[in-house]
Order: structure tokens, then sequence, then C-alpha cells
């Protein structure tokens, strides 16, 4: 990192001074001015949708509303007839739909698990920081609830927020017995780390793998249970019965090209979230099939959206090397000692106040010149990393942090030694379909659970509350399948022909479909096999 | 922006300076040539071999993480998945042979150490299972991405991999965690909070919140 020497020499400089200064904090009506200025939710990148359920009201960004507006992938003339029949069809192979499979597992019901990739591939395997619990001495679900709903800017649903807090040890457990190691004391007890907003330690990790170690716990299990599993099946359609009531989906089948239509009791999206949909250009921490689907599907079948005006951009992406760009650093390296840091070596924000405002401080430091600029022109100002080990000793942040430890080497950079520089990162979709508290949306036969909703976080999401987000709402609608089983009905495309009359009175744009199932920008195609359609 | 020349699968690609194998192609619009999943070398599906301009094996590696060198000739190497084995409580040696007799089979040498991503020590954790040192076994392994390298080279048809995993698995789920109790007042106090925390306008929950965080307590 040669190029950035003038202002590492002035961050070695004040690193003495820094390690005893206090932050300089932001709040009330300066976070707001913060926010409204610099924060990408408020730039006005947004604008209403012309049909369906959120017609008229709220604006969301234009990438979604364009997919919203969207004609459907299915060719005209598709017939479903059915190939796949099931009790309970999810959509999805990531935390929250294998939550939502191993709950299912002993019903007795059948369960297909589509998803596009394999399953694992998905936001849930990449989180690092943790998972929040109120296990903790001083702790309840009320102060954690209360810690949310603050950060959440009081956005949040709080009968689902409540849900949320309220399960927290028993998911915790639930992961236990399937076998998921978290990092503990010598005594037994959990560790917990804080995180940004929470008023007192709660987050529980293993080391900086916590998806990880989650995602391949679930993802073993689901391959040892009845659950069937259509690897590499993209959702394109939800089929209905004509009368409200959804009834089963259309798949692609990528390897084959051929279409499946699967008949269902109940259907589960559980399609996460929609950071590859890159607005306004951020780089993005998401997985490659982060676009949005499940938004697009629900709302074809009546769903409303809710808080789809906000996204997470995280305020640690990687902004150099240019390889690791948009690239998470865990939160929890700043709740151990890391402190944010502009090119003139000083302090502007404290490094764990909420995500939306330390991103738009960090937006703000660029946007005022004292940001660091890369040799591939992104800018980004200094997460100082080996303050960690000043504070905790050597060697603590390779055995607490061996992922970022790992991820740098190549590229020769050892965070233990070296600051990184760091720029918010799109990160995860705050708002999406409104669910009650058992995850069922508005249309009969449909449960939706995971990032894919909108409601929990209100605007604002806290650390490691996504990680209990979908093992504790996968977990609680496969419970509520089980109560509440919808009768098979009829597979029709009724709604799809609804919307598609509804489409033709505001001229959407042609030959861009949805759901678009891939980045824009990797020129992935959906093709279909030859078949004839009338 | 500078660009350099690599070659995938044998299609020639331009690439630019600083990007990934992943990036190339999505720039190359040849996306398809090495299946992608999560881009964050956490998921492992985008294995590939590297040789060197001079047609020198290098290795093996992700391509999401695999940054650009001028004249490198990549090849996918996908891996199939394998069945895997239910775990078990208290696991010893013996139960993990069971699961996997192959765990014999190892002749060390070495290869699945070198084909490892997340530079695991493979070879030596092996062998680590078979003398019983579990809990070793298990921290070895906390950062193993599946992507079954280590099985894919291993001739001797040994699965480190789902071993590993096995391991974990049967630890994790045999351990004891207390889960400290709280002082929590009872759930006649929890219902008071819960009432507070909920009642009243938007604007009576925020500030009931925002008390409620700094002591976890009703302070009226």
């Amino acid at each position: 990192m040669d190029w950035a020497n003038a202002s590492l020499n002035k961050l070695e400089a004040t690193r003495e001074q820094r390690l005893r200064s206090k932050p300089p904090e932001i709040g009330g009506e300066d976070a707001q001015k913060l926010l409204h200025q610099y924060h990408p939710d408020y730039l006005g990148k947004q604008r209403t949708v012309r049909l369906g359920p959120n017609a008229g009201s709220g604006e969301i960004p234009h990438e979604l509303a364009d997919l919203l507006e969207s004609d459907s992938q299915l060719p005209v003339g598709f017939e479903p007839s059915v190939d796949i029949e099931t009790d309970v069809l999810i959509l999805g192979g990531g935390g929250a739909g294998a939550s939502a499979a191993l709950t299912l597992e002993g019903t007795g019901l059948s369960v297909h698990l589509a998803t596009k990739l394999r399953l694992g591939d998905s936001n849930t395997v990449m989180a690092e920081g943790g998972i929040q619990a109120s296990v903790g001495i001083n702790d309840s679900p009320r102060r954690h609830f209360s810690d949310a709903y603050v950060g959440g800017h009081g956005d949040n649903d709080p009968d689902l927020l409540r849900v949320l807090c309220e399960n927290s040890e028993a998911t915790i457990r639930w992961l236990g017995q399937l076998g998921c190691i978290l990092d503990s004391n010598e005594d037994g007890t959990f560790q917990l780390r804080p995180g940004g907003g929470t008023s007192l330690p709660r987050v529980l990790a293993c080391k900086d793998y916590t998806g990880l170690e989650i995602m391949r716990v679930l993802k073993d299990a689901v391959f040892l249970s009845s659950t069937q599993t259509l690897q590499n099946h993209a959702g394109i359609e939800l089929l209905d019965d004509g009368g409200g009531q959804v009834t089963g989906a259309v798949l692609w089948n990528r390897d084959k090209g051929n279409l499946v239509s699967v008949s269902a009791r109940a259907v589960i999206i559980a399609t996460g979230g929609s950071g590859q949909l890159r607005f306004q250009d951020f780089p993005t921490s998401n997985h490659l099939g982060a676009v949005g689907d499940g938004l697009v599907l629900a709302y074809r079948q009546g769903c409303k959206l809710i808080n789809s005006d906000s996204h997470q951009y995280h305020p640690s992406g990687t902004a150099y090397p240019e390889a690791l760009a948009g690239q998470l650093i865990t939160e929890s390296i700043r709740s151990i000692g890391a402190q944010v840091v502009n090119a003139e070596g000083g302090r502007f924000v404290h490094e764990m106040t909420v995500r939306d405002i330390l991103a738009a401080a960090i937006i703000r430091e660029v946007f005022e010149k004292r940001g660091v600029q890369t040799p591939t022109h992104r800018s980004g100002i200094w997460l100082d990393t080996p303050l960690v080990d000043l504070q905790n000793g050597e060697g603590f942040l390779r055995q607490k942090f061996p992922g970022i430890i790992h991820r740098f080497k190549r590229y020769n950079i050892d965070p233990a030694k070296q600051p990184i520089l760091i720029y918010p990162t799109l990160h995860y979709q705050n708002g999406g379909i409104k669910i009650d508290k058992d995850g069922r949306t508005e249309a009969k036969g449909l449960w939706a659970v995971g990032e894919v909703t909108g409601g929990i976080h209100g605007t604002n999401r806290l650390m490691g509350n996504s990680l209990l987000d979908i093992t504790v709402f996968g977990r609680r609608a496969a419970m509520s399948i089980q109560k509440s089983l919808p009768k098979r009905r009829p597979i029709t495309l009724t709604q799809l022909n609804r919307f598609r009359e509804e489409l033709k009175n505001i001229s959407p744009r042609q030959s861009v479909f949805s759901p678009q199932l891939f980045p824009a920008l990797t020129g992935m195609k959906v093709v279909f096999a030859e078949k004839k359609f009338t | 922006m500078e660009t350099i020349k690599i070659k995938v699968a044998g299609e020639s690609i331009q690439a630019r300076v600083g990007e990934t194998v992943v990036h190339s192609l999505w720039n190359a619009g040849k996306a398809d040539l090495i299946k992608t999943g999560c881009v964050g070398g956490a998921c492992g599906v985008c294995t590939i071999t590297v040789r060197s301009p001079e047609g020198k094996m290098i290795g093996t590696d992700l391509a999401c993480m695999c940054p650009v060198e001028d004249g490198m000739e990549v090849f996918p190497c996908p891996v199939d998945s394998v069945l895997t084995v239910a775990p078990e409580s208290n696991p010893t040696e013996e139960k993990l042979r069971k699961a996997y007799p192959k765990l014999d089979k190892c002749t060390k040498c070495g290869s699945c150490t070198s084909a490892c991503p997340m530079s695991i020590p493979v070879m030596d954790s092996v062998l680590r299972m078979r003398s019983g040192q579990l809990d070793k076994v298990a921290d070895d392994f906390t950062t193993c991405i599946h992507c079954g390298l280590c099985r894919f080279v291993c001739e001797d048809g040994v699965q480190p991999h789902m071993m590993g995993m096995w391991v974990r698995r049967s630890i994790g789920a045999s351990m004891e965690k207390d889960i400290e109790k709280k002082l929590d007042q009872g759930l006649r106090q929890a219902e008071l909070e819960w009432k507070y925390l909920l009642e009243g306008s938007p604007a009576d929950r925020m500030n009931h919140a925002r008390q409620f965080r700094k002591s976890g307590k009703i302070e009226l």
C-alpha cells in the first residue's frame, strides 16, 4: 500500500493520542441531518411504483421499482400441469429456507426445497459477526427489543420484533442441538460481544465465520433429512387457484433448461435480499443470487412490501484491494477496538453507533475530501485494525478473526499490523414482504421468512439480528404451516394473467423480465429449453 | 484501466488488472464458464485449477478469490457433493471410523493440505482424527467452506471435509451449554415491561425503548 503512505503516516502519528481519545458522538438532529444529506436511502434515487399493492404509495429504489414493473420470465402461453406434488414448497436455500425445512422434519408432511444455486449458496454463509441472543446477565428480550427498536428508528413492527427477541434463547439451544459450535468461555458460558447499537454485549459468534458455521450445519442436516432438495432450480413464478390462494410455483431447472410446475399446499418464500441490484452503483457484500426474486413473485400475488425504501449500507466494506471490493469486514472488529479514521488521521464518529449513521458519516468524510483514493479509483477511510492487538494483546486479531487475516494475506496485507481501507457496501434489505407473527403473507397459502420480509428491523437492522431472524422466523413459519395447512387446490396462472393485463396500462420496459435471477453485470441469461408455447 | 489476457477453460479472456477470475468472466460475458455462488470465498462452489503462463501447475483455488495474472490459465474444477453421515453424541475415533471407514486409507501424501483454499492443515488433522484428538480436529475445521477439494485430490478416497463436519457437529451437539440464568424478575415483571414498551403512540414507544436501554429496567 505504498500509494497511501502519506495518509498512513498521519494515521500512525495520531494513534497514541487516539487510543486515549473519546469518539465524537453524532445524535439527535445532527444524526437526522447527516442521514438526509449523505445516506443513499435519502438521496432521491427512488420512485413510486405504478401498479400492484404499493401503487402510488411510498418510494423504492429505481432498480427495484423497474423489476416490479417488468413482465414475467414465463413464456406467454405456458400452461402449468403438475410435475411435482408436495405439501410444502420452500423457495430459497439459505438459512431461512433450511431452518423451515428442518422444522418440518418428522411432521409427516412432504417438503421440497428449491434453490437456483446450491443449498447454502446464500448471504447466510457469508455472515461474519454473529447472532444476537439475550442470554447474558442483566439482559432480557425486552432490552434486546429496546435496542433494536431504537436502532430501527421505531419503524419496526413491534409485534414482529417482540417475537424475534422472545425466541432468541430457544433458537440458540436449537442450533446447539444441531451441532453448531459458538465461541464460549472457560466456564461453558457463551462469549458475548457488543454490536453497534446494543446497550450491552449480546452477540454470540463463531470467530468471524458465524454464518458459515450455522449454514454448513443447517445444510448438512437438511441433506440428512427427508426434504427433497432441488438445486439449480429457480422459482420464476407463483401459481394460484384463481381465488387468491397460492398453490405452487413454476421452477426453471437450470441444468436441463426445462420448466417444472409444482403443486403445493403451502409455499414459503425464503429467497433473501437484493444487494446484487447494486443501487446507485454501490458495491455489495451479497451473494450472486441476491436480486430480489421473492419480492417480485409475492408482489404479483398481491402482497404489499413495507419499508422497501430502506436498505442497509454496511459501514465497513472493503475498498482495497480491488479484488475484495465490497466484501465485508465484520462490525465486531470495531467492537473490540478498531477505530474509524479519516485521511488526516482523525476520528469523526463513534465506531459503535448504528450502521446507517456510521455509513453516512464515512460517505461525508469522502465527500468532503477527507477520504483516501485507491489506485483503482475507489475512495475510502481507514479502519485502524492494528489497534485491536495493541489493546487486547498480540495475536488476538489472528485468533478471533481468522477470516480477515486469511483474505488479506494473499495481498501481503496483515490487518494486525496495517489498517484496512473501507467504504460502505450494499449489505441488507431492511424492508420487504409484509408478514404476520407466523410469517404469513397477505396471500393465503403463502409464507415468507428472512431477508425477503419487512417490518422486523424497521429502517435499520442491528448487527446479529439477521441470523436470528432467519432461524426464528424460518422455524415459526414451519410450525404455523403444520397447524394450518390449506387444502390442495388447482394450479393456475390467474394472478400472473391479471398482472399482465395491468402491465399493459403502464407501458413497461420492453425485453426486461423479472424475477431477474442473476445480477445484470454478470450477463447471465435465462434460457428455456425448446418447447412450443401457444 | 490496464488489461491483461488470461485463459479460462481454453477461452481467451481480456481481464482488468486487480480483479478476480469471476469478475473477469462477468465483464467478458462468460459467467457460465465457472459456477459461482457467494462471490465471497465462503460457499466453495467456484473451485478451479490454475496454471502459470509457462504451463506449470500452480494448484487449486476459488475463482471468486483468485486475482487474475497475465497469461494464467484457469480450468473449472467442479466438485460433486458426497453423501453425509449423521453425527453422533460423544464422538470417538472408533465412531468416526465407523462413519467414514476410509479414514485409515490416508497415505500422508499431503495433497489435501496443498489443495485447501482456506489453509487448513488438512492432512495433519486427518492424522489427529486417527489418534482421537477430536477437539483439535473441530478447531482445525472451523474455517472449512466444504468446497470438497481435499476429497477431490485424494487418491485414496478419504473425505477430510466430511469427517471434519461430522466431528464438529458431533462435538457441538454433545456440549452441555449453560445459558446464563439472567436476573430476570419472572414472568409477571416481564409482562409489565412488555406493556411499557408496546403501549402508547409511536413516540411513547420510542421514549420508553430509549429509557429501557439504559438499565434494562423500567425507571419512571
